[in-house]
């Protein structure tokens, strides 16, 4: 009975490993094209399947350039408005968050429930709404109406109070007033050196979202220097019949291989924060 | 008042002033503005408009496009949400389980979630090279005998929706995975050695232990899957040629709601329309939802 029990188990255990690397096969596999066929000519890519990277990659990128398509200034324009979105994200969601833990003030149990609701609430549905008022503003093309919005990050909200409430920090902040400190000084200078790993974590979400935000700056960004690059992306597609497939590509892999090299360094915070994001309650 | 009887909570207010600003200004004007324009004939090029009452509205009944927006988008959402909370909750069972001891859970699970930080636009786009005509699926299934001659994938409504709906579950199931194993290590152990020591199976300690406790991570899981879902858009609109291709199987309702802004008169008017209908029914499932499955204490 023992062994019958034991073999099962074995068994249980190789069936579920097999399972798994069938999952990560899925999972890499169509990443790991991108990445070896950036390098690959268009030639090679049409001759047939490879998982071994070639020696075309500044060749692809010439051509990429030739055909209009500049992905550095895509890079620089994602990159301006992606850490402006993770510096205003950041610093007023954990405002927001820190005063609903520090602090006692009437209305406080129905801002932290509007906060909940607006999380559920789908509020890309009124971009039309949004874009004809940032048009009457003079603000349509330009990057103020996709990163100044994120002041009211509801998301960011709820994940810097789950954190801040893991902290103790009442003692410190009692400390710091007697010592006579203002109460947004001690906002500044007591609580944001304590939190930085959950700043950061916060970051990195907020960093990836703009990122890869779509949506809203194809509706709200026209002129082509100030495309983004998910809006450079949408420019890469040739016709079915004679495409530099290399160059495509290489123009995608540019767009994805920074979030990859992000996650290899702070995969840890990023998943311990995933799970904070979720409603405990 | 705290310990030290200085009265610091009017800072509360100051430090939510912000926040409550911004959502003033940039969350709850626009949703307004939306709802104002949907009862206009509001175009991009035009400088006047008029109010027209409940035509938009009428307009997107009369015509079948709305209802096949709105029909598609709970497709795509259905079929990927199934197989993403399944596997997600098998590969959670397994992950936590005492029994079987999977050695590198943190790496496995890391590995599963790296697909939902990549941009979906340059996901979608890889899929289309991917399974294009001269792409290396078709290179790879002919070279394999599976298929005789090359095929035109993307011109295949079940194909087409199939990719739009495996991309999706690719990029969900991994974080599925990280939320659903947070909920179920936060369960006492002592509860299932209580069920143990009573001679409970397995598969009764997962339907009368986790799957309660449990509740509220799906509840919550449910809910943003859902209201992602009902707004998807780069994933169908890069993977086809922005109409939701072939024959408008994978137009979804954002994608409808471009299509109206980008029309060649620009119509917002009806394109707000769409977004105040979307809004109204994704607001009232994803509340109806929260409220009812909530635990009631």
């Amino acid at each position: 009975m023992r062994t019958t029990y034991k073999f099962n188990s074995i068994l249980m255990r190789v069936f579920v490993y097999i399972v798994l690397l069938i999952l990560l096969v899925i999972t890499i596999v169509p990443i790991w094209l991108l990445i070896v066929n950036a390098t690959r000519s268009t030639v090679e890519i049409q001759q047939g399947l490879s998982l071994l990277p070639s020696t075309h990659l500044v060749e692809n990128y010439r051509i990429l350039v030739s055909k209009g398509i500049s992905m550095a200034q895509g890079f620089s324009n994602s990159l301006f408005v992606a850490v402006a979105s993770t510096v205003i994200t950041v610093y007023f969601s954990m405002l927001t968050a820190y005063a609903l833990v520090v602090y006692d003030f009437k209305g406080k149990e129905l801002f932290s429930n509007f906060i909940i609701v607006l999380v559920m609430i789908p509020m890309q549905l009124s971009i039309i709404g949004f874009f004809h008022y940032m048009s009457r503003l003079g603000l349509t093309d330009n990057y103020a109406s996709l990163i100044l919005p994120l002041i009211a990050n509801a998301g960011a909200v709820f994940f810097g109070k789950q954190y801040l409430e893991s902290m103790v920090i009442h003692e410190l902040i009692d400390a710091a007033r007697i010592d006579g400190a203002s109460e947004l000084g001690i906002f500044h200078t007591v609580m944001m050196p304590l939190a930085i790993p959950g700043a950061a974590t916060m970051g990195i979400f907020a960093f990836v979202a703009s990122w890869n935000n779509f949506f809203n700056a194809f509706v709200l960004i026209s002129s082509f220097d100030k495309y983004t690059l998910p809006m450079l992306v949408r420019t890469l597609r040739g016709d079915v019949y004679r495409t530099e497939y290399g160059a495509i590509y290489l123009g995608l892999a540019i767009t994805i291989v920074p979030i990859i090299i992000i996650y290899a360094i702070f995969s840890r915070y990023i998943v311990s924060g995933i799970a904070m994001g979720a409603m405990k309650e | 008042m705290n310990r030290f009887g200085i009265r610091k909570d009017y800072h509360g207010y100051l430090f939510i002033t912000p926040f409550i600003l911004g959502f003033l200004v940039f969350g709850l004007y626009p949703v307004i503005n939306t709802l104002t324009l949907s009862f206009t004939d509001t175009t991009l090029m035009s400088r006047e408009a008029s109010f027209i009452g409940l035509k938009n509205f009428q307009r997107l009944f009369a015509d079948d496009f709305f209802m096949k927006a709105v029909r598609n988008t709970w497709v795509l959402w259905i079929l990927n949400f199934i197989p993403q909370i399944g596997i997600a909750m098998l590969l959670s069972i397994w992950f936590t389980s005492a029994r079987l001891r999977i050695r590198a859970v943190g790496i496995w699970r890391a590995l599963f979630y790296l697909p939902n930080l990549l941009m979906p636009a340059a996901i979608a786009r890889l899929f289309f090279s991917l399974f294009s005509f001269y792409g290396p699926v078709n290179q790879f299934m002919v070279q394999a005998g599976i298929l005789g001659e090359a095929m035109h994938f993307l011109q295949d409504i079940s194909v087409t929706r199939g990719i739009v709906v495996f991309i999706q579950w690719w990029m969900w199931f991994g974080q599925t995975v990280i939320i659903l194993m947070a909920g179920m290590t936060a369960i006492p152990i002592h509860l299932y050695e209580a069920a143990m020591v009573d001679g409970a199976s397995g598969f009764q300690m997962f339907r009368r232990i986790t799957l309660p406790l449990l509740k509220p991570i799906l509840i919550f899981i449910f809910v943003t899957s859902l209201v992602g879902g009902m707004q998807m858009f780069d994933i169908p609109y890069m993977l086809t040629d922005g109409r939701g291709s072939p024959v408008y199987s994978t137009m979804t309702n954002n994608i409808l709601m471009y299509m109206k802004f980008s029309s060649s008169k620009g119509h917002i008017g009806a394109a707000s329309s769409v977004g105040v209908l979307v809004f109204i029914m994704t607001s009232l499932c994803a509340m109806g939802i929260f409220y009812f499955l909530r635990e009631r204490d």
